[in-house]
């Protein structure tokens, strides 16, 4: 455990001083730009996310059925997660010493990390399975919200926690 | 001027000085306001994909926006509820940032172009609704719609930006 941190500190300290975070951080205009594609992707995926749980829960979208609605927005929905991923990863080096000590950014990353997972496997099998039950359905989707919705709350809490990690950058 | 006296009375609200004072209060309305979007702008977004022909293809228009008018006039609602409160907090100071003032001229515009739409080829929906592929003027629509969306947001953030922090 002691390693891992070691490992993602020097990491955050790598992230710091790579080209990205210089770059990022002098520019007065670069930051709001990338944060700008950050939430273009976010009201797509997260519109996309609530149609698939929607469907799921049993609103009806046209004739397809929740299978067709999720391949069909698939290519959308993963092209979102990556610009999520790159604009994230940019925005981050900008400041990833500081974060790294952060509780907000932490509980974002544990969350994204499980709804990554989530939404690869189980929430995926579930979407593409015309003969699981009502009960199943509406559970596979509550549990795709809710660790979408943590994500998000631990997006917005990193802008007000305040962390004593800027001593630790120092170190 | 009409609008500065509107202001100071906005501002001087109890409500207005609720918002400016509570600890709480702001983050917690501009939470809302922001995971609101995923549902305002990404169904936004989804129907203009859809008049693009981009996706959904085999659901026709009239059916996605019969799904996605309900949830986007809902989430519409929230949006409008808790960007006046946070408006509210100071409005003398929101109104004096240039990306503000471009935001309501670019929503004012997105909405004009959602009543045009209505207005010709929505009126018309029926005669090409069940076609493989949609009409050059309701792609006209999609782009315009996205094109000023996006400004929206990006205005959203420009505002933050100028702004000195709470």
């Amino acid at each position: 455990m002691h390693e891992l941190a070691t490992w993602t500190l020097e990491f955050c300290r790598w992230c710091n001083e790579s080209f990205f975070g210089h770059t990022i951080r002098d520019s007065a205009w670069l930051f709001p730009f990338i944060e700008v594609f950050h939430l273009l992707a976010l009201g797509l995926l997260g519109g996309i996310l609530v149609m698939l749980n929607l469907s799921l829960l049993g609103f009806r979208f046209g004739h397809a059925t929740t299978g067709e609605l999720a391949r069909e927005l698939r290519p959308w929905m993963l092209g979102c997660i990556l610009i999520m991923l790159l604009s994230g990863f940019l925005l981050f080096s900008t400041e990833a010493v500081k974060l790294y000590g952060n509780w907000a950014f932490q509980l974002k990353m544990i969350f994204l990390l499980l709804a990554l997972l989530y939404t690869a496997t189980l929430h995926r099998r579930v979407l593409e399975a015309p003969q699981a039950g009502a009960a199943l359905r509406a559970l596979t989707a509550g549990v795709s919200l809710l660790l979408w919705l943590g994500v998000g709350l631990g997006g917005r809490a990193i802008g007000y926690v305040t962390t004593a990690a800027s001593a630790v950058a120092g170190s | 001027m009409i609008l500065d006296s509107t202001f100071v009375w906005l501002h001087d609200t109890s409500f207005g000085t609720l918002i400016r004072e509570s600890t709480w209060a702001e983050p917690i309305i501009e939470t809302i306001h922001v995971l609101t979007l995923t549902v305002f702008l990404g169904f936004v977004i989804l129907l203009d994909l859809r008049l693009l022909d981009l996706t959904l293809r085999r659901t026709p228009v009239s059916t996605v926006f019969r799904q996605l008018n309900p949830w986007l006039f809902g989430a519409f609602a929230i949006m409008l509820v808790t960007g006046l409160s946070l408006f509210a907090g100071d409005p003398v100071l929101f109104y004096g940032t240039i990306f503000f003032k471009l935001k309501m001229i670019m929503l004012l515009a997105a909405a004009l172009n959602v009543v045009v739409f209505n207005l010709t080829l929505g009126r018309r929906l029926v005669q090409w609704d069940g076609r493989p592929v949609t009409p050059a003027g309701a792609k006209v629509t999609g782009i315009l719609s996205l094109v000023l969306w996006i400004s929206v947001v990006a205005c959203g953030r420009g505002i933050a930006y100028v702004l000195p922090p709470p």
